[in-house]
């Protein structure tokens, strides 16, 4: 059996990132994920803040990660061929008590070109602010990214250097095989490896505690949000804090790099992984978010979702080893600024498994990942191009986010690739538009079974239980009913 | 560089409204006009219409959607009307240039009259807020129809409907004559939303409950849908009484419908709050010189018969349009009135006024004021926000002194007993 170098459980963002950083050396990789794609859990759904330095918390290992981050920015944005809208943030204070927090934030950060700002100076840049607004902390760095797309330009980055990617493996248990160890799925797929990281986020505690360590259970705090649609663009420029609680950064409202707009999350405890949104949940975002923006256009609502923050007790990440196996490191609570500190984790990590004797031998010719041309952003001389090579970037798919079917296509054959509708949407934003669906999910379908080789059964909004649409013969005859 | 395209008249979408706009721009003498659509196929949302009800206003006679349809392609095919399918136009400048792209490369077409003829959508999910869990199985209507209509797929084995549109009411029918076991349709307000005619005929006659001041409060389910959880709701739409779970893998929804004016907001064209789509005048001319739009971008018609109508009022404009016209009297919704069309109107031209109810009401009086002062009124036995009121314009004696005439609906509350 084939021995790998490093076997990451779980295809978050943190494990991509993992998985990333890695194969720049010269090592066997291999990522499983029990989902049918990356990013489908914690990862999917937050509101994709690079936040900086002013936001790091001291004196924590989430802040240590977080700074360790930053460097890395630029070479990783470069690589991953992504771009993070470049908007700034404000910070607002409502009293004079609020203020004090906002100069905690200029002083901790010292970042360049960060300033405190009178109430006029900040209604200047946002005068949809609320007017009662105190005080303002603007700071420059502060960045939004599309969560889905990083993750999933850090998996097709890893797969272009040379890392293996299998889907729906949940990993069950860990056990010694010799000098290496043997790891079991519950499909009954079986792998050797030298090395472990559990980034299974959520299922990071079960995974651990079946190898017989012990980390503490994780609270889930869910988190609601809001989408107000791309028309909306330009009402707020920069992503807009209250001054945060104990327990989070607060109810925001951010721009996209896409043009929405997003509102929330609010925070509340929930039993399970339970991304169900509610009508209370939804209001105490929309009370947030009239607090930074009372003229908020709810009317333009085009979806609402949630997310869950994966917490430890004492609000911390976890980066262990095992008691049991020293070649096995478990990643848990990592939870908001996770999507910040991912690059930092992935080479902390690289770090610990060196001083257990991974050999880090830097590969010669890595390779960046080329992101695929995005027709709604071509000017008309390259969609002319386009189309010319090609005659599928001249049929729309999407009406709303004006998505062809060459990126489709394309995306059915990224690697990993794209297998269920969710899969589509967070590569090429169909079904993310104004409509939700409504035209694109008629014809996706059809074009699907016609021109990609899907069989009906096989066309999934994500799991296997999640059909779309039947066959006749699926259901019964209305005589039979009857 | 995109092919320019010199034109006299671009028509933007092959629906019921184009098609006409189209033949009525040829037949009163225009050349060059081209007909773009995105589908592969003209016709629109007829296509998936394939119940009966259409064209008894237009052709005197029942026909299903694609027969309807099909007598504007063929009215079409004898002109010189040039038709562009599976061509999408991604923008219209304020100087009318009409970007669109197709599978043979990007084109800037130049005309000299621009019809939006671009149809409505339908109101998501995101758009009520309906809470809970996001799985597979919650389609729109509309969506539904045309998976099963035109691609031959069902969406699920049992569904409940959310609102009592007409497109709701219509596939509650055709789902069950498919074998889709329909638990109810359920509607927010104390009031069918739909026509009465397609209660009767599509809920009445299958034995679908509907439940009037009933709404989905949260959807169930983690992949698929499994359920919804239904209630009573007061007037201020709160829930009353205890939630009941209906089992269901499918929820669709029919909550209701509005104008698809992205094209039009982002050209610059002024946008009536009310009705969503353009501000128009008797001809179906917008408020800025060469743009036009008709059918359902304009409101949301009850019948594909209004919306030729419509439609049929441009062709007469276009070619005589460099007369300069008078200015219009601007005519407003008020109390009572959801919505009208069009919004503005000269004394002495044909053609109609549609009135959207807000409410039903027995009794009612529909009243035309200018400066505080009723000019006009009609009285109408009963109304319902489901059926439009149609007036022709030559009836009302609009006033020749300027000044916005308000149209005001009052009367008894009426509730159907259904």
């Amino acid at each position: 059996m084939k021995v790998y170098d490093v076997v990451i459980a779980g295809g978050g963002v943190v494990g991509c990132a993992v998985a990333w950083y890695l194969s720049h050396f010269s090592l066997d990789i291999l990522l499983l994920e029990k989902c049918e794609d990356v990013c489908c859990g914690v990862s999917k759904a937050n509101t994709g803040i690079l936040h900086s330095r002013s936001y790091a918390t001291p004196g924590t290992l989430k802040g240590e990660m977080h700074l360790r981050s930053l460097p890395w920015f630029s070479q990783a944005f470069r690589e991953l061929g992504v771009r993070p809208l470049r908007c700034g943030a404000l910070t607002l204070a409502f009293s004079k008590e609020e203020m004090q927090h906002l100069k905690v934030l200029r002083d901790r950060g010292k970042v360049e070109g960060a300033s405190l700002l009178s109430p006029k100076e900040v209604l200047a840049l946002e005068p949809s602010l609320h007017p009662g607004v105190y005080a303002g902390y603007f700071d420059p760095e502060t960045m939004v990214i599309s969560p889905f797309a990083l993750t999933i330009a850090l998996a097709e980055c890893a797969v272009l250097n040379g890392v293996t990617m299998d889907f729906a493996k949940e990993v069950v248990s860990l056990e010694a095989s010799g000098k290496h160890l043997l790891v079991r799925c519950s499909d009954g797929g079986r792998y050797v490896t030298r090395f472990f990281v559990n980034c299974a986020g959520i299922g990071a505690p079960s995974l651990a505690r079946s190898v017989g360590d012990s980390i503490p259970p994780l609270s889930l705090f869910r988190g609601q949000y809001f989408v107000l649609d791309r028309e909306c663009q330009g009402l707020v420029r920069h992503v807009l804090y209250p001054v945060p609680t104990e327990e989070s950064k607060g109810i925001l409202v951010s721009p996209t790099p896409e043009g929405n707009i997003l509102l929330g999350p609010n925070f509340e405890a929930v039993p399970y992984e339970d991304t169900a949104t509610t009508l209370r949940g939804l209001e105490e975002v929309e009370r947030g978010a009239r607090k930074l923006v009372p003229e908020i256009p709810l009317d333009r609502v085009i979806t609402t979702f949630s997310g869950i923050r994966p917490a430890l007790p004492e609000r911390d990440f976890s980066i262990t080893f095992s008691t049991h196996f020293p070649s096995v490191l478990h990643l848990a609570g990592i939870e908001s600024p996770g999507l910040t500190a991912c690059f930092g984790i992935a080479e902390y990590v690289g770090e610990l498994l060196k001083k257990r004797g991974l050999p880090l031998r830097e590969k010669e010719h890595f390779q960046p990942r080329i992101p695929p041309p995005v027709f709604r952003e071509c000017s008309l001389e390259e969609r002319e191009r386009l189309i010319a090579e090609d005659p599928d970037w001249g049929k729309i798919i999407c009406r709303c986010e004006e998505v062809t079917l060459a990126e489709v296509k394309r995306a059915l054959r990224s690697r990993p690739p794209a297998r269920t509708l969710d899969g589509l949407k967070r590569r090429v934003r169909v079904f993310a538009g104004r409509c939700q669906g409504g035209f694109c999910g008629m014809h996706l379908p059809g074009i699907l079974e016609r021109e990609c080789g899907f069989s009906p059964s096989e066309i999934r909004k994500s799991g296997p239980g999640s059909f779309y649409v039947l066959r006749r013969d699926e259901v019964a005859l209305y005589a039979e009913v009857r | 560089m995109p092919k320019s395209v010199e034109a006299e008249v671009v028509v933007i979408g092959g629906g019921p409204a184009g098609m006409a706009a189209a033949v009525s721009s040829w037949e009163h003498g225009a050349r060059k006009i081209f007909l773009l659509e995105r589908n592969p196929h003209l016709g629109g949302i007829l296509n998936q219409c394939i119940h009966p009800g259409f064209g008894l206003h237009v052709f005197g006679e029942e026909l299903t959607g694609p027969e309807y349809a099909e007598r504007y392609i063929e009215a079409l095919q004898k002109t010189g009307v040039e038709v562009l399918t599976d061509t999408t136009v991604l923008e219209v400048r304020r100087d009318r240039t009409v970007v669109a792209v197709n599978r043979n490369g990007v084109f800037a077409f130049h005309p000299q009259a621009v019809v939006f003829a671009v149809g409505c959508r339908e109101r998501t999910r995101g758009m009520i807020r309906l809470p809970g869990t996001r799985p597979s199985g919650i389609f729109t209507a509309g969506c539904a129809q045309y998976l099963v209509n035109v691609e031959g797929y069902l969406p699920g084995r049992r569904a409940v409907i959310l609102g009592s549109g007409d497109i709701g009411l219509i596939m509650a029918r055709r789902l069950t004559l498919e074998g889709v076991q329909v638990k109810a349709v359920v509607e927010i307000r104390p009031t069918l939303s739909g026509l009465l005619r397609n209660y009767v005929q599509c809920l009445q006659d299958f034995g679908i409950p509907l439940l009037l001041s009933h709404t989905v409060f949260e959807v169930l389910g983690k992949e698929r849908v499994e359920g919804v959880l239904v209630g009573e709701v007061d007037e201020r739409g709160k829930p009353r009484g205890e939630l009941r779970h209906i089992p269901c893998d499918t929820l669709l929804l029919s909550v209701g419908l509005i104008p698809e004016s992205e094209l039009l907001r982002k050209a610059g064209i002024p946008l009536c709050p009310s009705s969503g789509g353009p501000f128009v005048d008797e001809d179906f001319a917008c408020d800025v010189p060469g743009f036009f739009a008709c059918g359902n971008v304009v409101a949301v018609f009850d019948l594909v018969d209004y919306v030729t109508k419509s439609a049929e009022r441009i062709g007469q404009r276009i070619c005589k349009q460099k007369q300069e016209e008078p200015p219009p009297l601007v005519v407003r919704p008020g109390r009572g009135v959801a919505t009208l069309v069009p919004q503005r109107i000269r004394e002495g031209k044909e053609g109609f006024l549609y009135v959207r109810p807000k409410e039903s009401f027995r009794k009612a009086r529909l009243s035309f004021v200018q400066g505080g002062k009723e000019f006009y009124a009609v009285t109408i036995p009963i109304c319902r926000p489901g059926e439009m009121i149609r007036l022709e314009l030559s009836q009302v004696p609009w006033p020749g002194e300027r000044g916005e005439v308000q149209v005001v609906l009052e009367g008894e509350r009426h509730v159907d007993t259904l």
